[in-house]
């Protein structure tokens, strides 16, 4: 079991004839993902690692039946590919770019919420289930983090997770699902919102938070815990300890989130919570061993 | 990218916002003009992007042309401030707080606004809540007469006070919205005896991913503390400097912190932090040669890539060593997508590459502290 993508996933790649897109699909093909189509605007007819390629989503998804699109654009094309897909009914988006901005971000994600779309990134790897399927940017081959098993991961980062991860397969465990919010300060997807997911999937035992300093999703996860939405055992890594204060949002950054943010005040709403957090990444595969036999 | 003061007000004068009367000085020859023009007492306000000027005295008061002069003197020779801005002192009634900025986690646009407005505004926000208004702006929607109507009566402002205040919210947000701005804020928003409202002080912060749509503005030396963190991001580099001892080169920022924290944690200390992961993974020797100038007694390098290809990276940094000859030692950590010909890359070199990033921080702090290489 696993949560949003499965091997019975359809996926669409937006941005398939470009280096990036036609790597990682091929990557994608490797690890058994159902990639049924790409589209690329003007190379209608062509093939990418024998996936048909589309001018457009609309005809993609009318083609092949795609239901998921990730997509390989570049930041200032990504809001327009992110509403083609929405305007063609595709249910799970993941957005790869790295710099997209923080109003298209906005806007993608208002949009998402109102038409009940998932919708991951920007600057995200995308999302993995180790033996099985992947949309995005993962290296599945690394045996000493791709491992399956039945440890959710969600992440706002990108090497910092194969860090993290490589230590719960160290002590002996695996993942069922990795999911990547991306590092954006408007990501798309919220912690929080995963965790419905992870509650319910049966192929979940516990999850695996790597969050950073800044903003408030950390926190949200720990209120979450509090009401009962998710119930699994929770280990949280954070990184940005002794990271040197950022003043960049002025007196509103600290006003709006009235003190929330710090590291610090993140760990212990999470611990008040029941969550265990671990203060260094090799500490992570004790504290999952502790939760999970 | 933050605005200076005096570039958010340029952009709130020609908004229709009314600034105080001022001048902007970059010699301290053409202080004595400034003064003329913005009459006395006046106000000498530093433009740095440092929070809390007044506290740090970067903003004076000056009552008299040799006083003005004398703080100007001081601020540009001793304090190693670049440009100055004069503006008149005015008369206050009432300071108030008004800032547009992003909420992310209801997605929209989150107007704040106080009657208690100035230098405590964030104590304020935390001990009375209830002294902050706030309203929500779907950014798809225009920001609607009601709304506004909403923040100036939390104000609790009449009359032509709150016809002006409400034109300057209105104002506000276009400004938000026209340069991608993260923040527009003003505090103090000042109601001057004679019934005006003067935006005092001014903060415009654009959202660096939308540099390629907002030009107006580009990121210049006075933006930065040291040459280095300049010249690193104009090549888009993220680099910051420190004064301690290990030059810590990291791929991506949520690694480049937990290294930064386990330095810390081992009891060691930074002398500067840069990320060379993403699109800049094929510039590790520029990544070094950036690291090498602040003249840590220590390199350490820690990647677990994914596109930032290990043996890629591995290659950059055995051309800068190659090149640069630096005489410290270099600590390694270079993981992730092509990590066994990374490994033979470092070991051709003469390098002792290691897997582990603990035991790399670990060997990298002893270093620093004097320890055997």
């Amino acid at each position: 079991m696993s949560i949003f993508i499965d091997s019975e996933t359809r996926v669409l790649v937006q941005g398939i004839t470009g280096s990036e897109g036609s790597f990682w699909t091929k990557h994608m093909l490797g690890l058994g993902t159902p990639v049924v189509g790409g589209v690329t605007p003007g190379k209608e007819g062509q093939k990418v690692e024998g996936v048909a390629v589309f001018n457009n989503v609309r005809k993609a998804v009318a083609e092949t039946k795609a239901n998921a699109s990730v997509l390989f654009v570049p930041p200032v094309f990504a809001k327009d590919a992110v509403f083609e897909a929405l305007d063609a009914g595709i249910g799970k988006i993941v957005v790869t770019a790295e710099g997209v901005p923080v109003h298209d971000a906005m806007e993608i994600r208002s949009a998402a919420l109102s038409e009940k779309v998932m919708v991951l990134g920007g600057n995200t790897s995308g999302v993995i289930t180790p033996g099985t399927a992947m949309m995005g940017i993962f290296p599945y081959w690394i045996d000493r983090v791709y491992r399956q098993g039945r440890i959710g991961v969600m992440t706002r980062s990108g090497s910092l997770t194969n860090e993290v991860t490589a230590m719960i397969i160290k002590a002996g465990l695996g993942v069922s699902t990795l999911v990547g919010v991306g590092g954006d300060s408007v990501p798309c997807t919220r912690f929080v919102e995963l965790l419905p997911l992870f509650e319910n999937d049966d192929g979940t035992d516990a999850v695996l938070m790597i969050g950073e300093l800044g903003g408030t999703m950390e926190e949200e996860v720990a209120e979450a815990m509090g009401t009962g939405i998710f119930t699994k055992p929770l280990v949280a890594f954070v990184a940005g300890r002794t990271a040197p204060q950022d003043r960049k949002m002025g007196h509103a950054g600290a006003i709006a989130t009235t003190g929330k943010g710090s590291v610090a005040g993140k760990i212990k709403a999470l611990e008040k919570a029941g969550a265990l957090v671990a203060d260094r990444p090799s500490a992570v595969g004790m504290l999952m061993r502790k939760v999970v036999t | 990218m933050k605005l200076f003061e005096y570039q958010a007000k340029e952009l709130f004068e020609e908004a229709g916002i009314l600034i105080p009367k001022g001048e902007l000085v970059e010699n301290e020859a053409d202080c004595g003009r400034a003064i003329d023009k913005v009459g006395l007492p006046c106000v000498i306000k530093s433009q740095v992007l440092q929070g809390g000027r007044g506290k740090a005295g970067l903003i004076q008061i000056a009552a008299t042309r040799e006083e003005a002069l004398l703080k100007a003197h001081d601020l540009m020779l001793n304090r190693k401030v670049r440009k100055l801005l004069f503006e008149e002192a005015l008369s206050k009634e009432k300071e108030i707080y008004m800032a547009v900025t992003i909420d992310p986690v209801e997605c929209s646009a989150l107007i704040m606004a106080s009657s208690e407005g100035g230098i405590d505004i964030e104590e304020i926000a935390m001990k009375m809540p209830d002294k902050i208004i706030r309203e929500r702006v779907k950014t798809f929607r225009a920001l609607f007469p009601f709304q506004v109507r909403n923040v100036m009566f939390g104000l609790g402002l009449k009359g032509e006070a709150f016809k002006q205040g409400a034109s300057i919210l209105q104002k506000m947000f276009e400004l938000f919205k026209k340069f991608d701005a993260e923040l527009v804020e003003i505090n103090p928003l000042i109601l001057t005896s004679d019934g005006r409202l003067v935006a005092a002080d001014g903060k415009l912060s654009i959202d660096d991913n939308a540099a390629f749509r907002q030009k107006r503005y580009p990121i210049t030396r006075d933006h930065f503390e040291s040459d280095i963190e300049y010249e690193a991001t104009v090549k888009g580099i993220p680099y910051l400097q420190f004064d301690g001892k290990i030059g810590l080169m990291c791929a991506g920022a949520g690694l480049t912190n937990t290294v930064y924290d386990l330095i810390n944690y081992y009891g060691g200390s930074v002398a500067s932090y840069l990320e060379f992961g993403g699109p800049n993974y094929r510039r590790a020797a520029e990544a070094m040669d950036f690291t090498l100038r602040n003249k840590p007694s220590v390199v350490l390098i820690v990647t677990f890539g994914t596109i930032a290809r290990a043996d890629v990276m591995a290659q950059g940094i055995a051309d800068a060593i190659e090149h640069l000859k630096p005489d410290i030692p270099i600590i390694t950590a270079i993981r992730g997508t092509g990590e066994e010909e990374a490994e033979k890359i470092l070991r051709k070199i003469g390098l002792e590459p290691l897997s582990d990033t603990e035991d790399a921080v670990k060997k990298a702090v002893e270093l620093s502290m004097g320890g055997a290489k």
